[in-house]
């Protein structure tokens, strides 16, 4: 888990400006707003974010399964080995689903097909992608099943998914993802239905089978513990934007985006110091159907200042006019922020430079701060 | 809002107890589940073991942490308590009386005074009921003051728990995940109970919602002078509100410790095991740390393991070469140091093993087991950031650690270790 891995320099993914929007009929949901990142060969990249903040969007994005005809690219490219995943075919897609790009979802119950055994849909699996015989195909299911810890697999090849435990199914998923070596695997959420026994078992066989496979993976989660043993670099999403983007190693040691620092403030950690206050991020997530102008994370920021209501802050390295290093162990730390937090602050998990306060919003913006400020001040 | 005491009902005065005492005994507790067969008569073939045997008692003021994995009976432990399952055995005794057999109007009687908030908050808010009227409901239900004191009331309840008061003539749609959770925690509180019963009350918030309303309930007991029971499955959850914390697997405590104790000095496997498990957000301290994998599911409760709940995964077993007694003979909740109490029959080969120091990745040794017993952790108070310091890298040697020196011996010979009386220094 921490030898630092090898990275070819060509990137296996590159998402450039991908934009997604969904027209629904209460109006348009801006879920991704021009998210760019790279992901180099045997990388292991997290993306982590709360609910609403584009990270499963983007993934569903990038190997094009949003659901349709609501959810639409509007913009980007997504490089997947040189090939544009966007202007692909449906059926060229098929072909690199699967074979190149293995997928697993939260909720293995979903994702199996509760009608037929386990190795009916292994063998489907591995027999549309490589022209093998059915006992061929089942002696690969038979092996696969063992190798992701599964007991006495040709017996419990011809169990159902509810025949499984919620465990044992995820198990099942990452076997299916792994039967034709993919070079990227996508995890959404792989862990989260799960008991955390549980959870560590399966998080433990996903990082020994990518290592072993030189398998790139995309880890997408809420919990910054899971990605702090499990990656190499980190996006940090929030209202369908990066907003902090670092090695695993450099996001935890200086955190710098507000929203970044929010969320390590407000997670209670089993090893924290007694009595440590938790900090929550004030307010509620944003309202994704209004089109972004500031800062999306503005009206909850107590950093924030009168440039954040207004325009919003692109993504730039820490060090100004550094060269910008995409991936690999050197990749640069880079956020979206007009007034980042000293760090003496980040460590704090609020702003105490003086003369500080967060700037007032405009007429017609929401401020959380202030509208929790005023429900405070009437009762205490 | 002021605490005001529950104004007695129907002439029987309400005892008032003091904070520190014992608010709650829960005895020997019991909650089975009939397995039956057949279509027209059925026949009882076997039980759910939900709850096989729990014991505990909470003090007022206090926040008791029930902390496990799915299955283990944490929920049904705290629906019993609160009445909403009826318990096979055991004593349920609130404020010195046994609620565990009380019925009809005495029990909704006692329900002012033990409350529960439930996890989903979108599940438990009725969609057509605004949330005033949600809030008010029970205020009507058991006739407290006229209508309008109860709509004053409901707003100083929106106030107390961080939402507008004018929001009372919303419906539940209209308010966000974290506010509705407030909603349900305003709604426990309008008849001033003493007991809330929190099962799972944020697991299903965003990580950011979940801090302001772990404040809430921190600030809420603060000043209402409240009695948490609180159910979680999230470790770091239940060690940050808890004073103690109880670890459940299968029906039974298997652990009962002070948080900070149960967090640096685990002494039964499964809590090891289940501490390790807990991803900490920080990469140095996961580099430190092992991950106690264990082997295979929770067994099923309806036919739960012999002896030991535990013995089928436990790591402690396999190093000691699977000794019968694991097998043979339930372990009861012993006090191994004050207010710490396992039930495992090798717990002192837990303490200052290589697993107990690398569950948390702190590296610290922990323990200097003393002659006459145990000792307290030197230093524990306030060690966090130094700990970190601690030269102890994955792959890398570890730190001696000082076990005990005959603990072989110790299990033979009878226990004369002295036994705290529990929680004598603690009040």
């Amino acid at each position: 888990m921490t030898a630092v891995r090898a990275v070819v320099p060509e990137p296996l993914l590159e998402v450039r400006d991908l934009l997604v929007r969904f027209r629904t009929h209460d109006g348009t949901i801006y879920a991704v707003n021009g998210v760019g990142f790279e992901l180099g060969r045997g990388e292991r990249l997290g993306l982590v974010g709360e609910s609403g903040c584009g990270k499963s969007v983007t993934n569903l994005a990038i190997i094009r399964l949003l659901p349709k005809p609501a959810g639409r690219i509007e913009g980007g490219q997504v490089l997947f080995d040189g090939q544009d995943l966007v202007q692909l075919t449906e059926s060229e897609l098929r072909e690199i689903r699967g074979r190149d790009i293995a997928m697993i979802f939260q909720d293995p119950m979903t994702s199996l097909n509760p009608v037929l055994t386990v190795e009916e849909q292994m063998i489907e699996t591995i027999q549309a992608h490589k022209k093998q015989s059915k006992n061929e195909a089942r002696a690969r299911a038979v092996e696969l099943l063992g190798m992701v810890g599964i007991p006495q697999p040709e017996k419990r090849l011809k169990a159902y998914p509810h025949q499984f435990s919620g465990g044992m199914r995820q198990r099942v998923m990452i076997a299916m993802a792994l039967a034709l070596q993919p070079k990227l695997m996508i995890a959404d959420e792989p862990t989260t239905a799960l008991d955390v026994t549980i959870q560590a078992q399966v998080l433990e066989l996903i990082s020994r089978l990518t290592t072993e496979t030189g398998t790139s993976l995309v880890l997408i989660t809420h919990d910054l513990g899971v990605v702090a043993g499990m990656t190499d670099r980190i996006n940090v999403m929030y209202a369908g934007f990066i907003v902090e983007t670092a090695t695993t190693g450099d996001l935890f040691e200086r955190p710098s985006h507000p929203y970044t620092v929010g969320l390590l403030h407000s997670m209670p950690r089993v090893d924290a110091r007694e009595g440590e206050p938790l900090i929550p991020i004030e307010g509620r997530p944003p309202d994704m159907r209004r089109e972004p102008t500031g800062c999306p994370f503005a009206p909850r920021c107590a950093w924030r200042v009168e440039v954040c209501w207004s325009e919003n802050p692109s993504l730039a390295p820490l060090a100004a006019g550094e060269r910008i290093v995409m991936t690999g162990p050197s990749a640069s730390h880079r956020i979206a922020c007009h007034n980042p937090p000293l760090p003496d602050e980040a460590e704090l998990g609020r702003p105490t430079r003086e003369g500080h306060v967060p700037a007032a919003a405009p007429e017609g913006e929401a401020d959380e701060l202030a509208s929790l400020a005023a429900i405070a001040d009437g009762v205490a | 809002m002021t605490a005001q005491p529950v104004p007695a009902v129907g002439g029987v005065a309400v005892p008032a107890s003091t904070p520190g005492e014992d608010l709650l005994e829960v005895r020997d507790l019991k909650v089975w589940f009939p397995i039956t067969e057949g279509m027209v008569r059925e026949r009882h073939v076997g039980d759910v073991r939900a709850v096989d045997g729990v014991s505990f008692t909470l003090r007022r003021g206090e926040t008791l942490g029930l902390v496990g994995e799915s299955g283990c009976g944490k929920s049904t432990t705290g629906r019993a308590i609160v009445r909403l399952n009826r318990p096979t055995g055991g004593s349920i005794l609130f404020d010195g009386q046994d609620i565990s057999t009380v019925e009809g109007a005495e029990l909704r009687r006692l329900r002012r005074r033990f409350q529960m908030i439930f996890q989903d908050p979108y599940a438990s808010l009725d969609p057509r009921s605004t949330a005033g009227g949600t809030i008010g409901e029970p205020l009507e239900v058991h006739n407290v003051g006229t209508k309008a004191e109860r709509r004053e009331k409901v707003r100083d309840l929106l106030a107390t728990v961080g939402l507008n008061p004018d929001y009372g003539n919303r419906y539940p749609h209209e308010f966000s995940g974290g506010q509705r959770q407030r909603i349900g925690v305003a709604r426990a509180l309008a008849l001033d109970p003493d007991l809330i019963v929190a099962d799972e009350p944020i697991s299903a918030l965003d990580v950011s919602i979940q801090a302001q309303v772990i404040n809430l309930l921190e600030r809420l007991q603060e000043r209402l002078g409240l009695t948490y029971l609180f159910i979680a499955h999230d470790l770091s959850v239940v060690r940050h509100i808890s004073d103690r914390i109880a670890v459940m697997y299968l029906g039974r405590i298997v652990e009962l410790a002070p948080s900070r104790e149960l967090n640096q000095r685990p002494l039964h496997p499964y809590s090891v095991a289940l501490l390790s498990a807990v991803p900490i957000p920080d990469p140095k301290v996961e580099r430190r740390r092992r991950r106690i994998i264990l082997r295979g599911d929770v067994p099923s409760p309806v036919n739960p393991p012999s002896g030991c709940h535990f013995h089928t995964r436990c790591w402690l077993r396999e190093q000691k070469g699977n000794p019968e007694r694991c097998s043979a003979e339930i372990p009861l909740l012993r006090t191994l140091s004050t207010g710490h109490e396992v039930a495992c029959h090798f717990a002192e080969d837990v303490d200052g093993s290589r697993e107990q120091i690398q569950s948390t990745g702190r590296g610290a040794a922990g323990t200097v087991p003393g002659a006459a017993g145990w000792t307290a952790i030197p230093g524990a108070a306030g060690t966090g950031t130094e700990a970190y310091e601690d030269p102890l890298i994955e792959d890398g040697p570890l730190p001696d650690v000082q076990l005990i020196p005959d603990a072989s011996m110790l299990l033979d010979m009878p226990d004369t270790r002295p036994v705290y009386p529990p929680r004598s220094d603690e009040a």
